[in-house]
């Protein structure tokens, strides 16, 4: 472990991994002294593993109804947050809703700020009629409202996960752009691109190998904390019945059915609206945390 | 016939509807080997020439020819191979995200030259730096570090001529006659032309042949290194720019700069 430690805080790494790897053990240790960061990296690791060992951890088949057993409150022996209208078990249907969660962001992370951080990247360094073009496509995206578009886009393709991410994607990806090409602005005109440029680099070399990585650090942070508005935009297109479809178990869609009972069986809304609270709660630490350890501003240069 | 070749040159600039002429009607020679120097205070245009010859600056008139041909108006990779430039403040010239090693490779794979694992090696060496550096980010190394590793950087590709824009105007006396020095001596060494920029009187006559002076964009008087060294100069401003450095330059024309 310390022979790890050492190889790590080596101030003279020996390869081009040792380098990386020793930036990122600094980063880490940065990053572990913020509490309130951890308790949201805990969140979300808590969050992942209970996606990823759903059909071992939950007590019971998420999908099995038992009307006998119906809408009992939780604290019942065996059904522990307590069971919905169909007497299904909510503990479980909250536990394989998480891999619906994590499969909604998952796509959402690796389609929008990509589209965002390429337009932004663009439309920064080449500036002009590029900039003008690409910069009010943007608006005119941005000037939609984020909810209404997606719904829109949900009504045209037809309820379901994929289309409801699609909605997501398209509506996320202009704040992406907007500080992508804030970012590329001010390092555009600095030295070490016109070193880059003056060594005969191509336009494509120097935005994805020197722009990008310096752009790279306020887009994740804003990805970390757009993750929890990306949780409640899928959660509130599955309560207006155009996300996911039932009987999915998905959060959204758990809060939908259980407004019905809102007064009586508060608790089949309450607990998936908690679930969500808490999932977007971590990220936002997350985000946060983040921007302390990533921000090139704070970083020393 | 010069191996840099200015006639006329004029760089304008454009901004919100106004003109500012940076650099008008200055017209210099360089022969191969020779280290030209450019002095003048802020605002005089001396860097303007250098982003000028770079293609980074407006040319609005006259023309640059490096050994008898024209400049394409797209420099080029054949422009890169032959020209290189180390910036003022190495703070900002080295990508702060990048390791020395791919700051160092990038110009190989760019040009697609082999070899560039000893290559990298063999420019560290070059500039004094030890290997163990190669994988050190900008932020773990001082500014004189910083300014080697540009001035490798500009090496990498071979070139012929090196534009120097106030290479150590950032880094502190001491630093500075390192890096001095260590520009004197890679320039025995690889036989590179020097078209160097400073306001400091003392550091050009540490390394140049011959001076020009500008004032507000213009020539004020071409000098020879002799002729410094005998405070013989024909114009007042050349004299006063002279004088505000001579307590650090006499006696010390083979000494560098402290």
């Amino acid at each position: 472990m310390t022979a790890l430690r050492v190889w790590l805080g080596d101030p003279n790494p020996a390869s081009r991994r040792q380098a990386r790897l020793g930036q990122l053990w600094l980063a880490w240790r940065r990053i572990r002294r913020n509490r309130l960061a951890m308790a949201g990296l805990v969140i979300v690791a808590v969050l992942l593993v209970v996606a990823a060992f759903a059909p071992w951890i939950a007590p019971h088949d998420p999908l099995v109804q038992d009307l006998s057993r119906r809408l009992l409150p939780p604290g019942t022996p065996g059904n522990l947050l307590g069971t919905d209208d169909f007497g299904r078990d909510i503990l479980s249907r909250i536990i394989f809703g998480a891999r619906i969660t994590l499969y909604i962001i998952a796509l959402v992370a690796v389609t929008a700020p990509v589209l965002g951080l390429l337009i932004g990247t663009v439309a920064g360094y080449f500036g002009g009629w590029v900039d003008a073009t690409l910069m009010r496509l943007t608006d005119i995206f941005l000037a939609f409202p984020r909810l209404i578009l997606a719904l829109a886009l949900v009504a045209v393709l037809g309820p379901g996960i994929e289309n409801a991410v699609l909605a997501i994607a398209l509506t996320a990806w202009p704040p992406y752009a907007r500080v992508a090409r804030a970012e590329t602005l001010t390092v555009r005109s600095s030295d070490y691109i016109a070193a880059i440029r003056l060594q005969g680099a191509s336009a494509a070399r120097i935005i994805a190998g020197h722009v990008v990585p310096m752009c790279l650090p306020s887009v994740i942070i804003r990805v970390t904390l757009d993750m929890a508005g990306v949780i409640l935009i899928a959660a509130g297109l599955g309560f207006l019945g155009l996300g996911v479809l039932p009987p999915t178990p998905e959060w959204g869609l758990m809060i939908s059915s259980g407004r019905k009972f809102l007064f009586e069986q508060w608790w089949v809304a309450t607990m998936p609206g908690l679930a969500i609270f808490i999932v977007s709660l971590g990220f936002n630490l997350l985000g946060d945390g983040l921007r302390d350890v990533l921000d090139p501003r704070s970083a020393s240069r | 016939m010069s191996f840099i070749e200015i006639d006329n040159l004029t760089v304008t600039f454009r901004a919100q509807g106004r003109e500012v002429r940076a650099v008008e009607g200055v017209s210099l020679s360089v022969d191969e080997r020779e280290s030209y120097g450019l002095v003048g205070e802020s605002g005089s245009g001396k860097s303007t020439i250098l982003r000028a010859i770079c293609g980074m600056a407006p040319v609005s008139g006259g023309s640059i020819r490096i050994a008898g041909k024209v400049l394409p108006a797209q420099r080029g990779r054949a422009f890169s191979a032959d020209v290189q430039m180390v910036f003022q403040d190495p703070y900002a010239s080295l990508h702060p995200r990048h390791t020395i090693d791919r700051t160092l490779s990038e110009p190989l794979a760019i040009h697609g030259m082999p070899d560039r694992d000893a290559r990298v090696v063999q420019a560290l060496v070059d500039v004094g730096l030890p290997p163990a550096f190669r994988f050190r980010y900008p932020h773990q190394l001082s500014g004189g570090q910083r300014q080697r590793v540009a001035i490798a950087r500009a090496l990498m590709l071979k070139p012929r001529i090196l534009l120097l824009d106030e290479p150590t105007s950032a880094l502190d006396a001491s630093v500075q006659a390192e890096v001095l020095n260590l520009l004197s001596r890679l320039r025995e060494e690889q036989g590179l032309t020097f078209l160097m920029v400073s306001h400091d009187l003392a550091v050009i006559d540490h390394m140049c042949d011959r001076i020009m002076v500008l004032q507000h964009g213009r020539t004020v008087e071409e000098i020879s290194r002799d002729d410094l060294a005998k405070a013989n100069m024909n114009t007042p401003y050349a004299r006063s720019l002279f004088e505000a450095s001579a307590d650090r330059m006499l006696g010390s024309t083979t000494e560098p700069a402290r």
